[in-house]
């Protein structure tokens, strides 16, 4: 066993075993040489955890926060690690609490419409689960296949359909939660209206494991819309796209899905994945239209009038449910093709008023292209939260510097539109350092005093949101 | 040892490989291992960690790193979901050779790749067997009251006061009876009358160990099968096993004998090898790389030419007779190496819907694996019992009277899970039930 980073000592790792059973501590090297990492591509860099726990229910937690607080060990939650700024990953070593095995449904309540799930329930098997009672989570991260619960909360996360029905936060009513001196407590409740003090439970959502630790939850459903269906829309031009969007939301349609890719994006996805989209084309509109079947009848018929008026060259049209996942696949298969160009990919999650679209694609491939990097742009358009998702070998030195510098300036770009930082990915380790680019002094001030009274000795994901 | 170097694929082959997965972690949502273990070690973006370790110097092939190597069912499940299209069974095997030259496969494997590797061995195996067969268990035809018996009936056999005894032999009564199901012959073998003037194909029939030495029944149904439908198969003498489980226990050098031995056994001028075990029939796709010299040409043409019976009878216009009919409630279950190495999965079920009486019923994940995984289920029992318990339950919940699939070992995963389940469901291979249905024509 190696060296400690932390205050751990083998006294602390027994009471850990005595808490969760050997089987659920991992010591060993090589164990935690795995949990170094989430999905945000950091190079060499390497940040060892000195422990690894899996506990299998609440109680547990609340004990092994206790020991990390009494004893100075910061703690790391994670399920899944599909986190795209290293929100997961142990900066300062500690205690990597590994929720995998805490991913029951407790309950759906059909007659209320919410459910109560474990952190470590994959968003995908809810979203399933509930659809099978004709019931409807809406929120849904492109990862959503193993992404759980706990992490869409800590990241506020969204997806496609976060235009039409919101993101996370929109559906999170209540949460248990275990603060860091290893004591519950409970936010919110089973109701939609619910104003009762401080609302602190969208307090906990999207502080990336900063404020406590989210042991339980209580969701929103609602009723699963009848019919869907899902057109493409292409564009000689960004501009032309914009103006279609622009156009269609003036005309009072609300797609569940308005995203956009551009040419690189599609042409890559052509390259790995055939799955017929045109290779000449400047930007494509990915729409999906939901609700009752007639309705979604007359709003497709809706914004085919409307592309065509901007001038959309072709428009493919799902007929049954089998197109509509076809069409889906080239949307979803953007970030695997891309992830095939270069051996790293690194996604960018800025966020822009829906006007400002056109000017931020625009800007974006200028400044990749000023630094050599390979970009494929992608987004939701709707609602203005732009994916570049830039190729790259970070063994390269002069990439990884060039990549650096062009996400300042893309942030810099983004603020001066009056955007932000991040829609729906979060802060995380890889964007503290630019908070203070995005923030006014006083809310930093604030957010920071926040921390300092639910986390007074640093110990909950430290190193995250703020740079210290 | 140089030696070797320049005949096998090393890690450092793999080494972009392992280096271009993006963590994504999407192997999270297919992998069987990690549903049962829920620890980032054990999937396919835990070991590329470690393996990329081991590449930069970091780590080590240590006992602790082929631990982790052995947690992998090679069922490819997370290369279909793979964005970066990476092999994690080809990198994970290559890893396990080099591994397994610093520390050793293990005693238990090792002692029973050796079997495999001695056709004398597996000769005496089945002397033993076949003793074992003769006292205890009934020789069994396709009746509805075998069907509704199976492995039990064959458990009457044992004194009534051993059945009632507790946990340690309720294990052992288990395993007695997983024993007896792999023994269980569903068919014999008769001669039959072709439909058809005889086919003018060159065909060699690759029967595996299994059909050889343990359980013949499989065997007996293509050739049935074939004969009826005009096709003369020849069965060179001397093949030995396909070697599956020497590749991917990381005994690349037991492999490559095997695969050599077997290549140099089928003349130049054949137009299929046809096999009946899913995973026999893949070890044909790894043979080039495993042989050198003028063999590796002729297993690049032999690969080409190797066929898995359900695909070669589904692309022809089969007999089926008017007379006979089997009402049973059929499921199947995709074996790992049939369905994602080979891509022949509809053609199974367009044997099994042609036949009349049939009627088919799906499953929930037919194509995860039912957690065999050759040694797997050896080395790793836990986690092979709980994957095979989740497979059992899906066939239970189809209420289905058979379960068919299409591999040897599969059949031993299913078993497993069915058995702990106290289930007697019989497990047979499509081409078993056309056999069935031939033999009742001919009645």
């Amino acid at each position: 066993m190696s060296e400690f980073k932390t205050n751990i000592n083998d006294k602390i790792i027994n009471s850990l075993k005595s808490i969760l059973g050997n089987q659920n501590v991992l010591t060993d090297y090589e164990d935690r040489y795995c949990y170094a990492y989430d999905a945000t591509a950091i190079g060499d860099a390497l940040y060892l955890p000195d422990v690894v726990v899996l506990p299998e229910n609440k109680e547990q937690i609340c004990q092994i926060v206790k020991i990390a607080n009494e004893n100075n060990i910061p703690i790391v939650p994670r399920a899944s690690g599909t986190n795209l700024v290293g929100g997961c990953i142990p900066l300062k070593g500690g205690i990597i609490l590994h929720l995998s095995k805490m991913n029951k449904i407790l309950n759906i309540d059909k007659n209320n419409l919410i459910c109560t799930v474990q952190p470590g329930v994959v968003v995908g098997n809810l979203q399933q689960e509930v659809s099978e009672l004709g019931l409807f989570y809406p929120p849904d991260p492109a990862s959503l296949k193993v992404s759980t619960i706990g992490g869409s909360i800590a990241q506020s996360s969204g997806g496609p359909r976060g235009f039409k029905y919101g993101t996370t936060k929109d559906y999170v009513l209540g949460l248990e939660v275990v603060l860091a001196d290893g004591t519950l407590l409970k936010t919110g409740g089973t109701t939609v209206k619910n104003v009762t003090g401080y609302n602190l439970t969208q307090l906990f959502v999207g502080s990336e494991g900063t404020l406590a630790i989210v042991v339980e939850a209580t969701l929103k459903l609602i009723p699963k819309p009848e019919e869907q269906q899902v057109m493409l829309a292409y564009f000689e031009s960004i501009d032309q796209a914009a103006e279609a969007i622009t156009g269609i939301i003036s005309a009072k349609i609300t797609p569940a899905t308005l995203d956009i890719m551009d040419k690189n994006t599609m042409v890559t996805i052509e390259n790995f994945h055939h799955v017929g989209l045109p290779t000449d084309m400047e930007a494509v509109l990915v729409l999906e239209i939901d609700g009752f079947k007639e309705s979604v009848a007359v709003q497709t018929q809706q914004i085919i009038d409307i592309c065509n008026k901007f001038g959309a060259k072709n428009i493919r049209v799902s007929q049954n449910q089998q197109e509509a996942d076809e069409l889906w696949f080239a949307r979803r298969s953007a970030f695997g093709a891309v992830a095939r160009l270069r051996p790293n990919v690194l996604t960018e999650d800025a966020v822009v008023p829906r006007d400002k679209i056109p000017e931020f694609i625009s800007k974006t491939r200028k400044i990749f292209d000023k630094y050599n990097l390979t970009v494929c742009i992608m987004g939701h358009a709707g609602d203005g939260n732009i994916h570049p998702n830039v190729s790259l070998d970070l063994r390269n030195k002069e990439e990884a510097e060039n990549f650096e510098k062009a996400a300042e300036e893309l942030f810099d770009t983004a603020i001066e539109l009056g955007g932000s930082l991040s829609g729906e990915h979060g802060i995380g380790m890889l964007k503290a350092g630019f908070m203070k680019k995005a923030l006014d002094e006083n809310a930093i001030k604030y957010m920071k005093e926040i921390k300092k009274l639910f986390d007074p000795k640093n110990i909950l994901n430290p190193g995250k949101i703020f740079n210290e | 040892m140089n030696e070797e170097k320049t005949k096998f694929k090393t890690l450092k082959d793999y080494a972009e490989d392992i280096y271009k997965c993006t963590k994504c972690g999407l192997c999270q949502s297919v992998c069987p291992i990690y549903k049962e273990t829920g620890m980032e070690t054990t999937v396919s973006r835990g070991k590329f960690t470690l393996l990329n370790g081991i590449l930069n110097g970091k780590l080590k092939f240590n006992k602790k790193i082929a631990k982790n190597l052995e947690l992998c069912l090679g069922c490819k499940a997370c290369y279909d979901f793979c964005p970066s299209g990476i092999s994690a069974e080809e990198i994970i095997t290559a890893a396990r050779h080099e591994s397994s030259k610093i520390n050793g496969i293990g005693f238990i494997k090792g002692f029973l790749l050796a079997n495999f590797k001695s056709n004398f061995r597996l000769g005496l195996l089945k002397i033993g067997l076949d003793i074992y067969r003769f006292l205890f268990c009934h020789s069994e035809g396709f009746s509805p009251k075998n069907l509704s018996n199976s492995a039990n009936s064959q458990m009457d056999r044992f004194p009534p006061t051993l059945l009632r005894m507790t946990e340690p032999f309720k294990t052992i009564i288990n395993y007695l009876k997983l024993f007896n199901s792999q023994l269980r012959e569903n068919i014999k073998y008769r001669k039959l009358k072709p439909i058809k003037p005889q086919s003018r194909l060159n065909i060699v029939y690759f029967p595996g160990c299994i059909n050889n030495y343990v359980n013949s029944s499989v065997k007996n149904a293509v050739l049935i099968v074939l004969e009826k439908n005009g096709f003369k198969v020849n069965i060179p003498k001397n093949f030995t096993c396909c070697g599956i489980a020497a590749r991917s226990s990381g005994d690349f050098k037991g492999f490559s004998q095997l695969a050599e031995n077997n290549l140099n056994q089928i003349p130049d001028d054949i137009d299929y090898i046809i096999t009946d075990c899913a995973s026999c029939g893949s070890v044909w796709e790894f043979y080039p790389d495993f042989v050198q010299g003028k063999l590796k040409e002729k297993a690049k043409i032999l690969a080409e030419k190797t066929i898995n019976i359900n695909k070669f009878l589904a692309e022809r216009e089969i007999y089926l007779p008017e007379n006979a009919e089997i009402n049973k409630k059929i499921t199947y279950h995709d074996p790992c190496h049939l369905k994602r190495f080979q891509n022949v999965f509809e053609e199974p079920r367009k044997i099994l819907k042609q036949i009349q009486g049939i009627d088919f019923q799906e499953m929930k994940d037919a194509d995860v694996c039912c957690g065999a995984a050759g040694t797997f289920c050896i080395s790793q029992p836990k986690i092979s019992k709980a994957i095979s318990s989740e497979k059992a339950q899906n066939i239970l919940n189809t209420k289905a009277d058979i379960v068919c699939t299409s591999c040897a070992g599969c059949k031993i995963g299913l078993s497993q899970g069915l058995t702990e389940k106290n289930s007697t469901i019989p497990i047979y291979h499509p081409v078993e039930l056309l056999a069935e249905l031939y033999l009742k024509d001919e009645k």
